[in-house]
């Protein structure tokens, strides 16, 4: 029996041994590899809403307009002029001669196709707060096309340059049924007009990009230079760090401070700290929905505030590039007015609060988080250092959402990226006009967000948005705590440049 | 033997019935498993579509039944994170974890059953005593560290092996290591004591005594009837060892079931991890049941037991 | 796992009671047996001082073992040749700025407490079913062997994430559910013990004597299958203990600032490239830990029928 099986085995070992060796990475054959701890399965950016598929979209896809990512500057892409003729109209003249992946030439009637899609409710767009600003797009002409919107909105050139990428018409027309009765578009072969086109994909270890040799020159989007780009998926974060050592990866983030400063002078790596789109908070329970009723009173509340030395987790834990937030948005964000009531760190303060509030001998509570572990379990010591005992439930965001959604948190310790929207709407507005996410649904806060999303007056949205930072934060229905940093690490072999956003360019990236 | 083999037959397959009802019954462990689907745009009416098109409205026994029947059909329902039929997810990512359990498992087996052998031979000896560390020692140490630090000395300090993937017979050499160490004490001490045990039995005794040469008693009869139940312990620990995957697999980054898995409890994607419980479970019963086969084809005694 | 194995190793397994030899009491013969061997010395006297700086450990702690101090993270052990080294924190600070050995001592408590508590539970469900199956035999026996069959078929660590992440990670929870799944090794052994005990004089004298059910179950079946209770009761604790570690490792097991080892190893784990001591410090005592319950585990094997390991 144990000769049958030896002999099997090692019949199996050479037939197996013949198959060949994986080549090296990298710039030896031209392929840029990349990695991050979750599984891509859909490959379209309106139906996949992870930050991968926000990367993956520029490489995909091209806006109409582009934003220069270090100067915020607006400049032409696919279309070359653009102009508002009303409030609610937009004219946009399309660039001529440019081809999507499949060959076909890009016109007005693709984009009105990309808009229309898009747009309509039923067709489930995941991040629908992206399209919904839109209602229809009309062709004007072979060339030109106007994108009607349903009311006044802002920040429109931002959503257009950041989130709605052009498809081809009729794209999704071959999407297969699901059994809901819906169609499964994220199924459809990805089809754009970006620096690289798909070529391959098997969900759970690999994204192929290849780059697109007929990509179109003269806009401020550079030409692709590296010849393949591969998305890998590697959970577990030491693995990643041992293939990024070895020359099996290129470029990985998410790398934890004290790693990410020891992996710098540990092997050929390049590691920059850069800054993100992303806040932290906390979202108090303000009306005891929870059950919980300690955070209905402020100066419990306030005295929360001033136990957390939110300096020394930015400092100690985060990176250099994070910094305190006092208010509910980020400082990069149109409309994210700084001067509002801030909370020091001031622990006899807060104790003292607590014996004003009738808890002199603290108390003990639950607290929810699904991000950053050790952020809030430094947010639990600051708390313990003045009696108040925080236990925590780590769960999965969608878990914790929903709680949330049902109001059963006490304190939710959460992240909020903005879909990388530089424009307060795409948080303040997302979580205080009354909905789900909304802790207080304060009349006065919804009303002064309802005046800002709508009005065309710059100067007029900054006093309202104001309005309602300075009520959230002097009432402390979320206490922001700091802007995340991601440590980012690549090779020395390649050039590449960190951009603000959190999304990482690399059709501009090259070898050295 | 046919009436003892159908008996066995009927067990299983309740069993794996018992098995589905459980497995089945995970879902109602996280509230409304219709919000949980509906995502996060999603209106009280796309809930309420939700709950029709799935089923969820009805009787928690129809529901099953209707799960049940599909299921037998080898259709267990759409991922929801995937968007794909969940049989087709399973089969496509299921041989991989075969192979790397199959080379786990034989990595196990050459290091367990020679040591177990060379230890029954000459008990209480040196070679006894360095069998019985590896015994305790691989008991004592959690998988996911032993996993790290052969990364660190092979992949990293001494660039011997790759650290992830499958794409040939080196990426697995790290991983089915650190799966099989795991069922190596277990299939040890079983060989030893069966050596033992037969070593001193009459048979062996007279096939010497008939001046047979030691290693041919020692091969081709003792270790023969000593390996029988290391052969079923086998089968039995291939079924778990697809369930200890999950961390293996997690660490060097491959593609199978176990991976699979927890993605899936990660996004809460609710019929994979019911399929995935199943088929493991179902692999189990299986293996137990071709084990049960194999002990009575051997040992006429079991039959009539 | 070793189901199989334990079944074996019981096949010529004898009840103490009928494997005493004459001469000394029974009771000192076992001790002296117990004191010659070496893994169960060893093993004792490991757990020994492990629950001692458990219970010992809010007297004999530097610090508070949840006090982080941000400023002071990653101090390496006094030892080390590292200018931030000091015996202030003897076996350094974690990421946090929290005194490594109190988290260590305080830590066992807790990894103690799962290991024994998880056991605790999975012993009494195990051996309820087990010794209901071998005693009554028949229907009841059918009934217990088929629910036995179908906890075994089912994968523990996959239903244990399954579960935790669908519920919610607590230490609480998480004994709860390592102890409603690790009964199978109990049920099965207590199960065959209780077979062969049954069958014995004594058992069939006390049925004569009109004894109750309940009162042979307790009195003249319990103490007989004790021994083998004791045996599987350290290896189920370890493999509590270890268990509680990989679900750490997935982030579902004890939370933080709970200081379990299990959570201290993975809590670690980022650092290992980088801070090897971080890793090694709990990991090494995770592993004593569960060397010294496997070798107590198998030395009272050994020692209470010590036909066993020729």
């Amino acid at each position: 029996m144990l000769r049958q099986i030896t002999a099997g085995l090692a019949g199996a070992a050479l037939l197996w041994g013949a198959s060949a060796l994986p080549s090296l990475a990298g710039k030896a054959d031209d392929t840029l590899n990349w990695a991050t701890d979750r599984e891509v399965a859909v490959v379209d950016p309106y139906y996949n809403n992870t930050r991968e598929l926000v990367v993956m979209g520029h490489l995909g896809w091209d806006a109409l307009i582009f934003r220069d990512p270090k100067t915020g500057e607006y400049s032409p892409l696919l279309a070359t002029k653009w102009s508002w003729t009303d409030n609610v109209t937009l004219e946009l003249e399309l660039r001529t001669g440019v081809k999507f992946h499949d060959g076909s030439d890009f016109d007005a009637d693709d984009v009105v196709y990309t808009v229309n899609h898009v747009s309509n409710k039923d067709n489930g767009v995941l991040t629908y707060n992206n399209v919904k600003w839109m209602k229809s797009a009309e062709k004007l002409g072979s060339h030109k096309v106007k994108i009607n919107l349903h009311k006044p909105f802002p920040a429109a050139i931002a959503y257009l340059a950041n989130a709605v990428f052009m498809v081809p018409a009729g794209h999704y027309d071959s999407a297969p049924a699901t059994a809901d009765g819906k169609r499964d578009y994220g199924a459809v072969k990805p089809i754009g007009t970006g620096p690289y086109k798909m070529a391959e994909v098997k969900a759970g270890e690999y994204v192929l990009w290849e780059k697109n040799p007929n990509y179109f020159s003269g806009t401020e989007k550079p030409l692709p230079k590296i010849g393949k780009i591969r998305f890998r998926t590697i959970k577990e974060s030491n693995t990643q760090i041992a293939e990024l050592l070895t020359g099996g990866l290129d470029w990985i983030w998410d790398v934890p401070k004290e790693q990410a400063e020891r992996l710098a002078s540990a092997g050929p790596v390049t590691v920059k700290n850069e800054k993100t789109m992303r806040v932290s908070y906390l979202a108090f329970d303000v009306d005891g929905d929870s059950g919980v009723k300690f955070f209905a009173d402020k100066r419990v509340r306030a005295a929360v505030a001033h136990a957390i030395n939110r300096e020394a987790i930015t400092k100690e834990l985060v990176g250099p590039a994070s910094v305190v937030i006092p208010s509910a948005c980020h400082p990069d964000q149109f409309g994210c007015a700084q001067d509002v009531t801030t909370w020091a760190y001031d622990p006899e303060k807060a104790k003292k609060l607590l014996a004003e509030a009738g808890y002199p001998d603290g108390f003990e509570f639950t607290i929810y988080a699904y991000r950053q572990r050790e952020f809030t379990e430094a947010v639990i010591g600051d708390l313990a250092k003045v009696g108040i005992k925080a236990k925590l439930t780590f769960m999965q965001y969608r878990a914790l959402r929903d709680l949330v959604w049902k109001g059963q948190t006490p304190i939710n310790h959460m992240t909020w990226g903005s879909n990388s929207i530089p424009d307060v709407s795409a948080i303040t507005s997302h979580f205080f006009s009354g909905g789900r996410d909304d802790p207080a649904k304060d009349p006065e806060v919804i009303e002064a967000l309802k005046v800002g999303d709508t009005s065309t007056d710059p100067e007029a949205r900054k006093a309202a948005y104001k309005k309602a930072l300075a009520k959230i934060s002097g009432e402390l229905y979320w206490l922001p705590m700091f802007t995340y940093a991601k440590y980012y690490a690549w090779s020395n072999d390649l050039n590449f440049t960190t951009t603000p956003d959190e999304i990482p360019r690399f059709y501009a990236a090259s070898w050295k | 033997m046919v009436q003892y083999l159908i008996r066995r037959l009927v067990v299983a397959v309740l069993v794996a019935l018992a098995v589905s009802l459980i497995t089945f019954s995970m879902i109602y462990l996280s509230g409304d498993p219709a919000i949980a689907l509906a995502g996060e745009t999603a209106t009280e009416e796309d809930i309420q579509n939700i709950r029709r098109v799935y089923g969820y409205d009805q009787p928690i026994v129809v529901q099953y039944v209707n799960w049940l029947g599909r299921a037998l059909q080898g259709d267990f329902g759409q991922s929801h994170y995937l968007k794909k039929p969940v049989a087709d997810v399973i089969f496509e990512r299921l041989p991989t974890t075969m192979l790397l359990g199959f080379c786990a498992l034989s990595f196990a087996l050459l290091l367990a059953v020679p040591l177990g052998v060379i230890a029954a031979i000459r008990p209480n000896s040196l070679i006894d005593r360095v069998a019985l560390a590896i015994a305790v020692v691989g008991q004592a140490m959690p998988t996911f560290w032993f996993a790290l630090t052969m990364i660190l000395w092979f992949g990293i300090t001494w660039r011997l092996l790759p650290i992830t993937g499958t794409a040939s017979w080196a990426n697995f050499v790290m991983p089915s290591i650190a799966l099989g160490y795991y069922v190596t004490p277990a299939a040890m001490r079983l060989t030893r004591a069966g050596m033992l045990e037969v070593l001193q039995s009459d048979y062996i005794r007279t096939a010497r005594a008939k001046g047979l040469s030691g290693s041919s008693v020692l091969f081709k009869h003792a270790l023969r009837n000593a390996i029988i139940p290391v052969v079923s312990l086998a089968a039995v620990q291939f079924g778990f060892m697809l369930g200890g995957s999950i961390v293996i697999e997690t660490i060097f980054a491959i593609n199978g079931l176990g991976f699979l898995a927890w993605e899936s409890i990660q996004r809460a994607d609710l019929p994979m991890m019911q399929a995935i419980v199943l088929v493991f479970s179902i692999f189990y019963i299986v293996l137990t049941f071709l084990a049960d086969v194999l002990n009575a084809w051997i040992d006429p005694r079991i039959r009539v037991a | 796992m070793a189901v199989i194995e334990t079944k074996n190793s019981l096949a010529d397994n004898k009840p103490s009671a009928a494997g005493a030899t004459p001469g000394a009491s029974p009771q000192a013969q076992l001790w002296w047996r117990a004191l010659g061997h070496m893994g169960f010395v060893f093993g004792a006297v490991v757990l020994l001082v492990i629950i001692l700086m458990a219970l010992l450990a809010p007297y004999v702690s530097p610090h508070d073992p949840y006090d982080q101090i941000l400023s002071r993270k990653l101090i390496p052990p006094a030892w080390f040749d590292h200018p931030k080294a000091t015996w202030d924190h003897p076996l350094g600070t974690d990421m946090l700025g929290r005194d490594y050995l109190s988290r260590l001592l305080w830590g066992a408590r807790i990894s103690l407490l799962i290991g024994f508590a998880a056991m605790l539970i999975s012993m009494v469900i195990g051996t309820t079913l087990g010794v209901l199956a071998g005693y009554f035999g028949g229907r009841v026996d059918a009934v217990i062997s088929f629910i036995i069959t179908t906890r075994l078929s089912m994968p523990v660590v996959l239903v244990a994430l399954a579960v935790v992440s669908l519920v919610g990670s607590s230490l609480t929870v998480v004994i709860l559910v390592l102890g409603f799944l690790i009964w199978d090794r109990f049920a099965v052994v207590m199960r065959s013990a209780t077979q062969q005990v049954r069958n014995l004089d004594f058992v069939a004298s006390a049925e004569a004597l009109g004894s109750s059910t309940w009162r042979i179950l307790v009195v003249e079946i319990m103490p007989n299958i004790s021994n083998q209770l004791i045996v599987i009761a350290t290896v189920e604790m370890a493999h509590a203990i270890l268990l509680e570690a990989a679900l750490s490792f997935l982030g579902l097991g004890v939370q933080p600032p709970e200081p379990s080892w299990g959570l201290m190893i993975a809590e670690a784990k980022g650092m290992m490239f980088f801070e090897g001591w971080l890793i090694t410090i709990p990991g090494i005592a995770l592993f004593m830990l569960v060397l010294a319950i496997n070798l107590l585990g198998d030395g009272m094997r050994d020692v209470t029928a010590p036909e066993n390991r020729k």
